[in-house]
């Protein structure tokens, strides 16, 4: 891994209090308390005043499920979602141009039918530039090595602890499901919120099936009822969510509804692609559209890690990817919401995300890139508004010469994070104070002092 | 609770304040007064803990306690209460809140309850269906004294409580903040760490061993617990941050992270009142122990260009560290109690020294290993410890002196403390409770065992003890694993880090039951739906409850299909004990509505399914 000059060396989010970060309009807008920042140095506590924080929050509230694509590795944005030519793109790359967007056609061919649909931001910025920090700083939207980073759930289980209060009795899958992905952890929070994890086997899931066939489960099942019954006399209560779960499983194995939700048919597998991940989108699509209870799903493609031969490399990751998303994307927007009037592409917001980016400018020597801070991130559906483009880069990409939005910065992290809860409806602002730690465990680090926000204009 | 007194101690903050600040804080209280609604007692805005009620029931071991003088009152004409016999200072002081408070404690657990906790607890393994017979029958009064003493002594704690050190010290093969493999050094460190554990070596001599180890941690064991710590992206006061940081919640039980970045006044007040006392420069000042060690792939010190604490650095992972005017800008090595390196002597070795030799490092280890076998520390949270509030932080506060008293004492001796710990009626009591309605203000009072379920690799290898089935992984060619002193696998509480298994699905078994990675995911004990899913599809499982390969069923089978037999033979090899009545009626009645073979296989199945192999 090259190293390369500071874009990724910019301060990290210290705590606000020691100068690095914090925003003095936080201060101003206390208004009436008329005192200067410096007294508060040392004896101004955040939560104090929570009650009183003056950042009012949009909450755009406009999705209902998120599905979150993960590009392990570190995607490079400047032959994909900013895309920048030079001597060193291939002819096989085909830019082409769509109104204000350059697409490199020849690799993902079938998303640009979609681009009507798709709001990049190209003014993103990861921390740092080493693997499993940025890809964990990325799915928690916060610096894993900080204090609440050592605590803190992925995105998907903030996601799936809000979504709790509405759920139905019918609603029988967890909120949380990923696809073998690196690292998802549930944080502080409850089992429950944690993500179901799939591993994908052939067309299906395999632990979703009884090797010994359903009938001879039920079979053990009744014998099972029938010595565990007084199974709620003595033991904890995590027996007894044991034993929920237990039944959950069941249903998920057996019952009519539920299990073909795990399974990809023949169609569906080669219309997306013909691979795992495509796999993965579709049990993705038919999870969400059941309406049972899921509604954050991950889902990760590996590889894009390109030191060496990018082009080559990257021919096989896009391809992957182009024929899932774009079946995706279609899929979704011709199916029904589950308002009127909405499809489920209105009501679900698809975001393809990385750990960072990579260089930019000529190839090195390897004929590859290497990490670099500047990123893009690729929303779609969810009351995204298709056609935005947030920031703009320099020649090459490597710079922000306009950062796109209000906050006029880099987009971080944890403003992305921010950005996915307020699709979402859940409060970005909200500190939780159930936390081990007992100090408050915030969904977007100081986003109560403003800190991070959302990327609000790829909504309007 | 908790909340209510957080109120309190905001309030008394305010009134120390200074005038200027003092007019703030008043306006900003009297806006948080406005905006409360419904509960007088609770400062924060009651909609952001909507579902804190219900979550904090579920976030197990993380709240505060009652006084436990604050019990639930018996009303007047119910039955005596009946208390357990005193063994040990345990005992006397569980009893006299016990009895303070007029709370119920559960009975003392059955003789195959015991037996299995204490083999799982001690020694990470269920009884032997040989031993769970043997202890029923045996009459002796001294039984459950010679049981632990036998399995204190066994080469199976070792096994077992060195994945208890490996998990508090993170011995893994892979860390995010070192951003690189840590490598083959996790064997050296897992041998190292059984070693010690195997020649009894005392507590404080095994941490002073690991602090100050040095060397190639692929090959020195000791040397990875300061190598696990560096911290890849940011300058090297990080890493030494995180050594001292660290140290201090493995060793000291205290959150001394929180003032990394920043003092504690200010901030800790509601948090921590010790921890709001004490200042960053502090941790500065015991980060600076280190300085002198080169940590890379090889940890040498002292190094050969030996560094100082420099206050000057404005990136990396901490808030910038710049001094104070009128402070020097080199920060030297001091520890909490003004200790600073004696002349000559070796930068870590001084902190290894006054660490181990500090109350706290005995009483946070004391707490530690309490925790492990009552369910619940007598602080929580255990890496927590408020040095300023410990009389009620602490459930039993001169419990936890006396047992500190009593470690010290005693060399620091783990086994010793387990003993007495083991041996008391309280860690002996049933984890049913059915002396009254349960109710969770008990908690505290230790009136019953906790219930808690297996972790992750004791209910692995509990499941494959049971049904006979075995494994064996060696990370290597066939002509290396074939060499004696190769490290083989054979039940995963043995295995040397969360890696090593990973490529199996046994691996996979442990993640999904919470083994976590000892570095970015933590161990968790909860149940969840994929748990629930492993257990009831999971090919591990199935297989083990097949007649055709070669498990505790096939053995049954082979010796008899008379239905009684098949489910005693089931039930001790699997739960430890004899069926009851009303069990064997269900069980025998169910293996005789079809083809017995079968269906025995069917009841292993629901024997490895009931809450009770999960849970003890």
């Amino acid at each position: 891994m090259k190293r390369n000059d500071c874009q990724i060396c910019a301060t990290p989010p210290a705590f606000p209090l020691n100068g690095a970060g914090f925003s003095r309009r936080g201060f101003i807008r206390l208004g009436g308390l008329g005192l200067v920042a410096s007294f508060f140095s040392d004896v101004f506590h955040p939560s104090l005043l929570e009650a009183q924080s003056a950042i009012h929050p949009t909450v755009r509230g406009t999705a209902k499920n998120c599905i979150t694509i993960f590009l392990e590795g570190g995607a490079s944005q400047a032959d994909l979602w900013d895309l920048k030519e030079g001597g060193w793109t291939p002819a096989a790359l085909a830019p082409t141009s769509y109104g204000d967007v350059r697409w490199p056609q020849g690799y993902m061919p079938k998303t640009a039918q979609h681009l009507g649909k798709l709001a990049f931001i190209r003014s993103g910025l990861a921390w740092v530039a080493v693997h499993p920090l940025a890809q964990l700083w990325a799915q928690i939207g916060r610096n894993p090595a900080s204090l609440t980073g050592r605590i803190a759930p992925h995105i998907g289980a903030v996601v799936a602890i809000e979504s709790y209060a509405t759920r139905k009795p019918d609603d029988v899958l967890p909120a949380f499901i990923a696809f073998e992905t690196p690292k998802t952890t549930t944080g502080y929070f409850p089992a429950r919120y944690g993500p179901l994890v799939i591993r994908q086997r052939g067309s299906g899931v395999s632990s979703l099936r009884h090797e010994d066939g359903n009938a001879r489960l039920d079979q053990r099942l009744q014998l099972l009822d029938q010595l565990d019954a007084d199974r709620t006399g003595g033991l904890a209560k995590e027996a007894n969510d044991f034993a929920d779960f237990a039944v959950t499983a069941r249903r998920m194995t057996e019952s009519p509804e539920i299990s073909p939700l795990f399974n990809v048919s023949g169609a569906d597998h080669i219309r997306y692609g013909n691979t795992t991940f495509g796999d993965s989108l579709v049990l993705a699509k038919q999870l969400i559209a059941s309406r049972r209870g899921a509604r954050f799903v991950q889902s990760t493609s590996y590889g894009w890690d390109h030191h060496s031969d990018i082009y080559n490399a990257l021919r096989g990751r896009t391809s992957e990817l182009d024929n899932a998303y774009s079946a995706l994307l279609a899929d979704l927007a011709a199916m029904p919401g589950s308002e009127a009037g909405k499809t489920l592409l209105d009501e679900t917001i698809v975001m393809i995300y990385s750990e960072f980016g990579r260089t930019v400018g000529p190839l090195t020597n390897q004929g590859g890139r290497d990490h670099y801070g500047r990123m893009g991130i690729v929303f779609a559906g969810g009351g995204v508004r298709g056609g935005r483009i947030i920031g703009k880069t320099d020649q090459t990409g490597g710079k922000a010469v306009e950062y796109g939005w209000k906050a006029n910065r880099d987009v971080r992290p944890e403003d992305v994070t921010a950005t996915l809860y307020s699709a979402m409806g859940i409060d970005y602002t909200t500190v939780r104070h159930d936390d081990p730690l007992n100090r408050g465990f915030d969904y977007v680090p100081n986003a109560r002092e403003g800190q991070y926000e959302p990327v609000d204009e790829i909504f309007s | 609770m908790r909340l209510a007194r957080a109120h309190s101690v905001h309030v008394t903050h305010m009134r120390v304040a200074t005038a200027v600040v003092a007019i703030g804080l008043l306006a900003a209280t009297a806006a948080m007064a406005a905006n409360t609604a419904g509960n007088a007692d609770c400062p924060f805005d009651p909609t952001l803990h909507r579902d804190a009620q219900s979550i904090r029931a579920e976030v197990s071991r993380v709240a505060e306690f009652a006084a436990p003088s604050a019990g639930k009152r018996r009303s007047v004409g119910s039955p005596p209460i009946a208390y357990f016999e005193a063994r040990n200072i345990i005992d006397t002081h569980i009893l006299d809140a016990l009895k303070r408070a007029k709370i119920a404690p559960a009975r003392v657990s059955s003789d195959s309850e015991f037996l299995r906790r204490v083999t799982l607890d001690l020694a990470g393994r269920i009884p032997t269906s040989g031993e769970a017979q043997a202890f029923v029958a045996d009459t002796s009064a001294d039984k459950r004294d010679k049981a632990i003493d036998r399995l204190l002594a066994s080469d199976e704690f070792n096994d077992r409580w060195t994945l208890w050190f490996g998990d508090l010290v993170q011995n893994t093969q892979f860390a995010t903040a070192i951003g690189q493999g840590t490598g083959a050094g996790s064997v050296a460190y897992y041998k190292w760490i059984r070693q010690s554990l195997a020649e009894r070596k005392p507590y404080d001599a095994m941490v002073r061993e690991l602090l100050t180890g040095s060397g190639d941690p692929v090959l020195v064991g000791t040397a990875n617990y300061t190598y696990r710590l560096k911290q890849g992206n940011g300058p090297l006061q990080d890493t030494w941050d995180n050594l001292a940081t660290q140290s201090g919640a493995q060793f000291l039980g205290m959150q001394l992270m929180c003032i990394s970045c920043h003092n504690g006044a200010g901030h800790l007040e509601l948090v921590n009142t010790g921890l709001a006392h004490l200042k960053r420069r502090q941790l500065w000042e015991l980060a600076a122990f280190f300085s002198k060690t080169s940590i890379n792939r090889f940890v040498q010190e002292p190094n050969v260009f030996p560094l100082d604490y420099v206050l000057n650095t404005t990136s990396g992972n901490k808030s910038p560290r710049q001094p104070i005017e009128g402070q020097s800008d080199i920060v030297l090595p001091r520890y909490l109690n003004g200790g600073a390196p004696a002349d000559g002597e070796l930068w870590r070795t001084a902190y290894a020294r006054y660490l181990t030799a500090d109350r706290q490092f005995a009483r946070a280890a004391v707490n530690y290993i309490w925790k492990e076998l009552f369910g619940l520390g007598i602080v929580e949270p255990a890496d927590n410890f408020d040095l300023e509030k410990l009389d009620t932080q602490a459930s039993h506060p001169q419990l936890l002196e006396d047992l500190t008293d009593a470690f010290i004492a005693g060399g620091y001796d783990l086994r010793a403390l387990m003993r007495v710990m083991t041996q008391s009626n309280t860690y002996q009591l049933a984890s049913h409770y059915d002396t009254g309605a349960w109710n969770e203000s008990y908690t505290p009072y230790f009136a019953r065992h906790y219930p808690r379920r297996l972790q992750a690799e004791m209910l692995f290898d509990a499941m494959y003890r049971a049904t006979s089935s075995r494994f064996d992984v060696c990370q290597g060619t066939p002509a290396i694993c074939s060499q004696p002193g190769a490290l083989h696998v054979t039940k995963t509480v043995a295995s040397p880090d969360p890696y090593f298994l990973l490529g199996f699905n046994i691996g996979q078994f442990l993640s999904d039951f919470g083994a976590g990675d000892r570095d970015v995911i933590e161990r968790s004990n909860s149940p969840s739906l994929v748990q629930a899913i492993s257990m009831m599809n999971d090919s591990l499982v199935l297989r083990a409850c097949r007649r055709s390969m070669n498990t505790t069923v096939t053995a049954i089978l082979n010796e008899t299909l008379d239905p009684d037999r098949i489910t005693e033979r089931l039930y001790l090899a699997t739960l430890s004990r004899y069926p009851t009545a009303n069990e064997r009626m269900l069980a025998t009645q169910y293996l005789r509505g079809g083809k017995v073979e079968d269906r025995t296989e069917d009841l292993q199945f629901v024997l490895l399914n009931k809450l009770e192999f999960l849970f003890h």
